[in-house]
This record gives C-alpha cells, structure tokens and sequence, in this order.
C-alpha cells in the first residue's frame, strides 16, 4: 500500500487577500440585514407571506445546505468504514465543511423560525408524525457529532501546546491534562460516532426531502412524489464527492497548493455510478407517474425543471463518465461545479419553484434582504473554513518524513 | 491506545442493546406527539353558500371575539372589498370572498380553517403544537410553537397566517372554531351573528343528513355535493353551494388525509426504529470487516 | 255485555276522534281541498298532522286580501340583534302590494293554514341553537325574506337599509351617507329578439318599448308571476332564455294560432312604421302618444282618415284649431284650411300674404289668441 507523503497542518499563508475582504464585504451585508430581521421580524426583511411561506432560506440555507454539506458523511463511509485510507487526506477538509455547513444550517433555521427563541422545543416536545421533527432532531444530534468527530484535531492542534498567559496559565496543566484524557476516550470511541454520523445523514437528508411531500397538490407535480425522501438521499450522495473535490481544487488554489490531483481523479470515479443512480431515480419515477407531461407545457416551471436535470446531472454525469475530465483538473473543477449547481437547484425547486399554493395573493420573489442574507452566510462560512484550516491541521501538505496516523479509524492492534 | 477487536464487538454490543431498548418504547416514542382525537361527536358548520348574502358581519364578530383590531361597523357594509379575492390572515381569521356563479349571477363565500378530520397542521408541526380537539377544533398551543411554518406548508387550504412584521411573539393565527366561546357553550362568533343563518353549528354528522336533504329538497338550488364531506378524509366545516366549488374557490383535493403519504413515509423510515438501527449494524458490519482486509492488507 | 261496554267504547272514541275532525273540517270545508295537498297521512290528526315538508309553499295558500293587512309593524323579536340595532319598521302593506306582482301573500307567509295568519315565530324558533336544524330560526328567517329580494336587485347588503344603528355602535364619521331606499330603476330594452325553434320563423323580434309606450301595455299585463329583480335590475340580462308560455301573453292582442307570420320570421324585424304603413306621418305630434289615443276600438287600428278634424273636431264637426296653441278668432275660423296652408302643407308656416298686406306676417301676427297646446 502506498502511503502518501502528506500530513494534515494549519496553513501559514497570510488571511486577508482582496477576494477574502470582498467576501468580509458580503458577510457584513448579510449581517446588516440579518441584524434588521432580528429587530423588526421576518416579515421586514423577507418577502415571504401567508402564501409563501417558506423561501430561500429554507430552500438554499437549508436545504441545499445540508445537501452539499453531505460530503461529510460520504467521505466519512468511504475513508472510515470502508477503510479506503487513500482518501484520508480529504476527510478533514470534508469534516470541517460539513461541520460548518450544518452549523449554519441550524443558524438558518434559527433565523428562519419566526419564535427563535424556541428552537430548542423540539428536544422535549416529540411528534413523531413530523418530518421536520425529524429533520430537526437528527440535525441536532448529527451537529453534536460533528462537533464530537472535529474534537480530536483539536486535541492533535493543542496537546502538549497549551500555553495560556498570565493567571490562567495556571490552568495549562489541567486543561492539557484533559485533552489528553479527552484524546484517549474519543480514540476508542470514535468509530461510534462516525457510525452514527453517516445513519443520522441518511435519515435527516432522507426526511428533508419528506417535507415537502406533505404540501401534497401545493407542489407541482414534475416535484412532488412519494420517493422524495430518497431521491433527496441519493441527490445528497451523488452531491458528497463533487463538493469535496470543488473544495479541495478550490482550497489549494487559493492557498497556492499543489491539487491532490491523484486523490480526487480517483475519487471522482464514483461520482458517476451515485450521479446515474440518482437521475435513474429521478427518471423513473417521471415515467411511472407520468410527469412527463408537464414538460412539454414550456413555462418556467418546465425550463427550470430542464436545467435542474440537464445542466445539474446529464451533462456533469457524461464529464465524469470521461476519463479526460476526470485527470483534467479543469474538467474536474465544472464538472463537480455542475453536480454542486444541479443539487443546489433541485433544492431551490423543491423548496421554491415547486411551491405554488393556488390561492396565493402574490407570487414569491426572494427579496434583497433574503438573498443577503444567504450570501452573507456563505461568505461566512468561507472565512470561518479559511480561519480554522489556518489554526487547525485540516488540509494535508507534504511532508518529508512519513509518519502517517490514522486517526478515529478503528485502530489495529499492531504497533 | 488500541482497540482490539473483541472491544469492538463488546461495544457494538452494547450500542445494539442499547437502541434496542430505545426501539422497544418506540411505540409510545412513535405516538408521542400531539392531540389528535376524531370523536364520534365532534361538531362542525354547513356553510349553506346560497343563503349568504355577503354582509361580513362574521368577519366583525369573529374579529371581537378573538381581539383583533375592528374597523368601523359601518365599513363592513363596504363591498369594494370583494374586487379582489382575499385571504384569511391574522387580522382576518376568517373572509368573504365574492364569486361569479351561473345561477345566482354572484355568490358570497365564507373561508376560514376547515378545521380537517386529518389535519396536515397538526400532522406535521415539529412540536406538536397543534391539536385536534374532541369537539373537532383545531387549535394551538402558542407557548409551543416555535414559528417555523410548517403547518402554513402543510395545510391543503392554505390557511394558517403567521405574524410576520413582529420581531418578538409572532403568532401562528387561525381560526380556532372559537374554542374558547364553545367551551363556555356558546355558539362560535360568526355563527351567532349570520343573519341569514348561512352557518349552521351542529354535531358534524347531523349536518351531514341536514345537508344532504337540502340538496333532495331543493335540488334546483344546489349543486349535487357537499364540499369537505370528503376531501382530505373530511372537514369539520361543510359547503353546500349553487356550483362546483373544488377548483375556484376550494382546491381540488382527493379523498385521502392530507398527512397520509407523509406519515406513512415517515413511519416506514422510522418503523420501531428498525431501519434506522439496521443501518447501523450494516455499517458497523462493514465498518469491522473492512478493518480485518485493511490488516490483512497491512501484513502483507 | 262486554261486547256491547267495547263497542260503546270504541264509538265513543271515535266520535271524539270524529269531533275533532269535523271541527277542522268546518274551516277546511269551504276551500274545497285535496287533503294530500298538505297532508301526506290519510287520517292526520291534531297530534301528528302529518304535514307536508317545509317550506309549505305547497300547500294551497288561504287567500287574504292585501287590504286587510297592518300597514305598519314593528319586528322587534330578535334578541342577538338587540344591542346592534333598534327594531325594524317594516312597511307591512306596501310590500303586501308589490307582492301582487309575484306570489303574493304566499311569498312570505309560505305556511297558511285556515284561520288566522301563522306568525313567524310559531315554527321559527328564536333560539339559534336547536334540535330541528331543517327549520331556519327566527332571525335567519326574518332576514331570509328580506334578503331574497334586497340582494338580488341590487346586489347589496347594507344591513342599515332597513336596520337603524342601535346607539352603543360607535362609528368614526357619525354622519352616515343616506342610502337610497327606491329601487333600482327598470331599464326597458327597446326590442328582444327571441330566437325559437318555430319553422314558422325562427326569429321573434318583439319591441318592447313600443310596446309598453305606444301600445299602452301595462308591466303587470304580461309581467305576472316575476320576482322583484327581473325587472328592478341593475344588470339587466335581455338574452335569458324564454319560457314556452310566450304564446299565451302575446294571445291577448296577436293572433297566435293563425298569423305566425306577425311575429315569427327569418330575419330580425323592423318596428312598425305608420307613415310608410299607413300613409300618416306621426310626425312630431303623434310619435309619442298611445296606439289607442286614435284608435279608440282595441285591436282596431283602419277606419281613421288622414284628416286632422277626424280627431280634432270642435263642437261644430271643424277642426279644432285650438289644438295647435292658438285659437283663431271668428273671421279666420271660417276659412278654408287651404287658404292659408297652402296645398294642405301644415308642416309649413301660413301664408298671410293671400289676403293681407305685406307687413301682416306670422308669427309675428296671430290669427286668433295662444292657448294652452292640448296634445289631447
């Protein structure tokens, strides 16, 4: 077995570039607008209504976010249970997108509810009917292991590190004392989690796609059907492998890295089988109820539907079926950008498009306010990933000697 | 520190015993949520379409009776209003709306929650908020709710409104089939106040005989359906009208509870928590085997 | 002897049962009656009388003259309405009159047995809550039987065109606008064309206007059985379809069984004209007035000559020049017309110059004094 000659260390490139201080600039308008939602409501910000109301922070924050936040637990099946340690490399690149993607879904559902201050009601108030009970509770608890999964490179980051000034230097020794402790029992404990992270997914972007089935006549039916919840799985699967491979092009270009070309053409091999599953799906289940029908009505409804399906999967899937494209890190770069693009849409149909309540007084349009507001958190989440892969050993570089140490994998007794 | 195998199996084990216990309370797990009660009794309103002559004192006294802001009661007598189709909202929990009708030339229509059978509201709110309540209500708990909408997403007939221009406490409002003033045994406002008796209040099933003997007695009057007998499994309020309702004014719905395909989905994701704990095991499985190849491997 | 204590028994009861019957029957006898017309049982009796389903309007109305109606009365039986208006006035008797053109008493009072009038509340009850939901209560019932006519010609529903705010009612611009209480005005269309599916013609253009204003039709004469709105209609709708009776209205004057020609034909008609049909001009004298301010016989319109003095004669069998506004004096009420209408033109002024100076002209001059015209 080859063993690669990178190692996971906190980049040293310098933060602020022009692209980063655009990004600063768009996070900081989202806030704005943010801050104006918090002091006087939904309605003042959004252009949702009784009619509409779900909008783009529902379709895009969150369910497109906990869609492209997949390549967690994909990369997670694929590295730590299948034990594929070719991938290793780019499973903490993942682990910190999911971790940061989830977290902001939460943050978008916290600023979506209009009664936030009760986001936590669902912890003890159970309907078991609800698929957003569901959603709600597998994403706390996918959330926490999230947080549970990055803990060890935290403890890699500051074990025998932790130097506090002044007073509380008296705390170092404790506090080292407990990463220790915290190391060891997560060590052993680990694979439960990586576990339950990848069941958890699976349940939660399986009940995100129930959501909307309960809308029933509401949602145009080129959308609504009772295989939802698993074309909403697949769609996520299919979508894991591109978003870590657009993350990692994206990440060594930016911090001037070599691309770990090899790792993702390899990896980009199964983009194609996951992606023809899920079109499969999504095709089938057009011909068994007959929804073709609508697509010859040509509408927007119609058009979207065909970028959703043609530009999102058709046209990413012949790329990844190409070997050209797949060593072409260029050909990588759109194809995964499309798959990303295809997913991100079907979420905004489901969630927008597909939503037209008959009675509705006015159609929806999301307003400057939402969109800043989604923005502003995708520009967040690209600064927070840019700060913690810059405290934390997140992104392999090479490294000379080779001293490569699985972490949180079912340990071998050898050694 | 490594972890050999048979502590592997030793906490799988454990983990499998575990979610078996939590599988074995599922089923009080499964029906933890809010009430639903479908009683033999529950009361509901025939809205009689033909008999409405469009006054809006309902809306007046609806809006008295749940503390929502009245305009003047002259403005009620105002029919500039019907230019344009209006929604229930939550100052409005209930309309009037104005319809063409070939028979009658116009026809006024009364909308409000339909206060379902099967409500998809209750049915889908995350914390169980709402309820349908033996007297055939559906209502909800304020403190509960956290905002999210869903129930606005969920109900067929577009009815709950949310309070969205306020930053603190904004309400989920609907008509709540004056809960509180049936309670006491009164007649629920608008009831009360039709001059015209366009709303009769009874036992859901009485209504029924009631309303179907109208069509017999009067078959020239009436269009040959009852709407809200059986759409989305039946609605506690019944609509008796001189025309086809299902399309302009009520969304054609088939005769299946709302929440039906999205429960039973849900409950076969989550049936006893099989799937979900089966999963588990899989992964485990695939989790240790691939372990022992990768060592196998690694001796090689 | 207990055959016979049965039998004496059994005949008293039935004589009861009889006696009750008959006492009912002396006020049932004299309409002259199917008993099935309310009665669905064969033997109702006082109990269970076994009445025909509501509304009643079935049953044979007892016929009670509009003039024995109150004129006025005061509804103040609706207790939930109490603190939100002051009782109705209703104008009994005027509305008993403009039943007349409809059904009638009968229209309201749906339920008449023999006797005297049934009040509303017998069968309505006041109470909204109640076993019997088939009935209306009393309020809806009230409102039922305004409203029936008040939306329907005018599409509204203002509650204070009938109802007076109670004072505990407040409102921001206390003075209220006046609502107009008078009907809708009847818009007459000047013609109709009724499409049928005679071979006589397919086409029946029937002037309307012509013939209510020339033709001296009342509405009732062929309007009987209407509601208010056919007529007091905001949106009048002059392409309903026809019901099959239309022979029978138009029977009085036309005749139906042998001249379809009259009406029915293949093309839309052309209303009557009087001068080219006639030969007289109605000119600006005649073309408003009634058919049968001339023709005086009905249904006879040929015997009149052309001649003015036809109609207009005085009391000497001359032409009553009176007539035109002025009255002449004696010397010109001796001449001939001609002379000073030349070729009998009356639509031109009159020649003076026959007889007088240059300086006599009309109308400067008048040959007699003006009087009052008198059209009739």
């Amino acid at each position: 077995m080859i063993k690669h000659l990178h190692k996971p260390a906190p980049i040293t490139k310098k933060y602020f570039t022009p692209g980063v201080i655009l990004i600063s600039l768009i996070a900081l308008n989202g806030l704005v607008f943010l801050l104006g939602r918090f002091i006087f409501g939904i309605g003042a910000v959004t252009n949702l209504n009784d009619q509409y109301p779900w909008g783009i922070w529902i379709g895009l924050d969150v369910g497109a976010g906990g869609a492209l936040a997949a390549g967690g637990f994909t990369t997670a099946a694929l590295g730590h249970i299948m034990h594929r340690d070719k991938y290793e490399t780019i499973i903490r690149p993942a682990l910190l997108t999911a971790m940061l993607g989830y977290t902001f879904v939460a943050v978008g559902v916290f600023t979506d509810i209009g009664r936030w201050y009760n986001i936590w009601h669902p912890l003890i108030m159970w309907n078991g009917n609800s698929a957003l009970f569901e959603v709600g509770i597998c994403v706390m608890f996918y959330l926490t292991v999230l947080y549970i999964e990055f803990l060890p490179i935290v403890t890699e980051r500051f074990m025998g590190k932790v130097n506090l000034p002044g007073i509380l230097s008296r705390l170092n020794k404790p506090i080292d004392r407990l990463l220790h402790t915290l190391d060891r029992g997560l060590d052993r404990t680990m694979f439960i989690f990586i576990i339950a992270g990848v069941v958890l997914s699976c349940l939660h972007q399986s009940s995100l796609g129930t959501l909307m089935v309960v809308s029933g006549p509401k949602m145009h039916p080129l959308w609504q059907t009772p295989v939802l919840p698993l074309l909403f799985l697949l769609s996520a699967i299919a979508v894991g492998f591109p978003m870590v491979i657009m993350e990692s092009l994206t990440a060594s270009h930016s911090f001037g890295l070599k691309p770990e070309k090899e790792v993702l053409t390899s990896l980009s091999k199964f983009v194609a089988p996951l992606l023809s599953i899920y079109l499969l799906g999504k095709i089938s289940d057009m011909f068994i109820r007959k929804t073709f029908v609508y697509l010859y009505e040509f509408n927007t409804i119609s058009i979207l539907f065909g970028i959703e399906v043609i530009i999102g999967v058709i046209i990413p899937l012949r790329m990844f079926l190409s070997k050209a494209v797949r060593e072409s890190t260029t050909g990588l770069y759109i194809a995964s950008m499309l798959v990303i693009f295809g997913v991100l849409m079907n979420r905004f149909n489901n969630f927008v498009t597909a939503y037209n309540p008959p009675y509705a007084l006015e159609p929806y349009v999301p307003s400057i306010g939402e969109i800043s507001v989604t923005l502003g958190f995708v520009a967040i989440e690209i600064l927070l990933y840019r700060l913690f892969v810059k405290i934390f050993p997140v992104i392999s570089l090479p490294v000379e000697k080779v001293n490569f140490k699985t972490k949180y994998a079912i340990r071998r007794n050898s050694k | 520190m490594a972890q050999n195998r048979r502590d592997f199996l030793k906490t799988l084990a454990t983990i499998g015993v575990s979610t078996g216990a939590i599988s074995a309370v599922t089923p009080q797990v499964a029906k933890a949520g809010p009430t639903n009660i479908l009683s033999d009794n529950r009361m509901g309103v025939l809205v009689d379409a033909t008999v409405c002559i469009g006054c809006r004192k309902c809306e007046w006294a609806c809006q008295g009776a749940h503390d929502k802001v009245q305009q003047d009661f002259i403005e009620y007598e105002n029919n500039d209003v019907f230019k344009k189709a209006r929604r229930p909202d939550t100052n409005n929990l209930t309309v009037v709306n104005k319809y063409d009708s070939e028979l009658l030339g116009s026809e006024t229509i009364k909308l409000q929650c339909m206060h379902c059978d099967h409500p998809a509201c209750v049915s889908a709110c995350i914390v169980g908020a709402l309820s349908k309540e033996e007297n055939g209500s559906v209502i909800w708990d304020t403190d509960k709710c956290i905002g999210c909408r869903y129930c606005m997403v969920a109900c067929p007939f577009q009815v709950p409104a949310l309070e969205y221009y306020k930053a603190l406490d904004p309400k989920i409002v609907k008509c709540d089939f004056c809960f509180e003033r049936t309670k006491e045994g009164n007649l629920p406002a608008c009831v009360e106040i039709c001059p015209v008796e366009a709303l009769t209040y009874g036992k859901r099933e009485d209504l029924l005989i009631e309303a179907k003997k109208r069509i017999k007695n009067h078959s020239e009057k009436y269009f040959n359906y009852i709407y809200g007998e059986h759409e989305v499994g039946g609605t506690a309020w019944l609509y008796l009208s001189d025309k086809e309702l299902a399309g302009e004014v009520f969304p054609k719905l088939g005769n299946d509870p709302a929440p039906g395909v999205s429960e039973s989905i849900q409950h076969g994701l989550f049936a006893y928590f099989v799937p979900p704990v089966a999963l588990y095991a899989l992964l485990g499985g695939i989790m240790w085997l691939s372990k022992d190849k990768d060592k196998s491997e690694e001796k090689l | 002897m207990k055959i016979m204590i049965k039998f004496l028994l059994l005949v008293s009861l039935w004589s009861v049962g009889i006696f009750a019957q008959i006492n009912n029957l002396r006020t049932h006898a004299p309409m002259k009656l199917d008993c099935k017309k309310c009665h669905l049982c064969d033997t109702p009796t006082k109990a269970e009388p076994c009445l025909v389903m509501c509304p009643r309007n079935k049953i044979e109305p007892v016929r009670h003259s509009v003039e024995e109606a109150p004129v006025d009365i005061v509804i103040n039986e609706v207790d939930s309405e109490k603190d939100l208006y002051t009782p109705v006035n209703f104008s009994h008797k005027l509305h008993a009159k403009m039943s007349l053109m409809s059904g009638g008493c009968a229209i309201c009072h749906h339920y008449n047995p023999p006797g005297k009038i049934v009040k509303c509340s017998t069968c309505h009850e006041k109470n909204r809550e109640r076993e019997n939901l088939s009935i209306p209560d009393l309020k809806a019932a009230y409102h039922r039987q305004c409203m029936a006519c008040h939306t329907s010609w005018e599409e509204k529903s203002e509650c204070r065109s009938c109802h007076e705010l109670n004072d505990n009612i407040k409102i921001s611009n206390t003075i209220l606008p006046k609502l107009e209480k008078s009907h809708a005005k009847i818009k007459i269309p000047d013609k109709i064309v009724y499409q049928t599916d005679s071979d006589k013609g397919e086409l029946v253009t029937y002037f309307h206007r012509d013939h209510t204003k020339l033709f001296d039709l009342k509405c009732m004469d062929c309007h009987k059985q209407e509601n208010c709105e056919n007529c007091h209609n905001q949106k009048p709708d002059f392409s309903k379809p026809q019901p099959d009776d239309l022979h029978d209205k138009c029977s009085d004057c036309h005749d139906t069984e042998g001249k379809c020609y009259v009406c029915h034909s293949n093309v839309e008609k052309k209303p009557f004209n009087h001068p080219t049909k006639t030969g007289f001009n109605l000119s600006n004298f005649h073309s408003n007035i009634s058919c049968i301010t001339c023709h005086k016989t009905k249904n006879r319109f040929t015997g009149l000559k052309k001649e003015c003095k036809n109609c207009h004669k005085d009391n000497e069998g001359y032409f009553n020049h009176s007539i035109t506004g002025i009255m002449l004096d004696e010397t010109h009420k001796d001449l001939d017309c001609e002379d000073c209408h030349v070729k009998n033109n009356y639509m031109k002024r009159p020649t003076c110059s026959d007889c007088h100076e240059e300086d006599i002209s009309f109308p400067k001059n008048i040959p007699g004094e003006k009087v009052r015209k008198n059209h009739d």
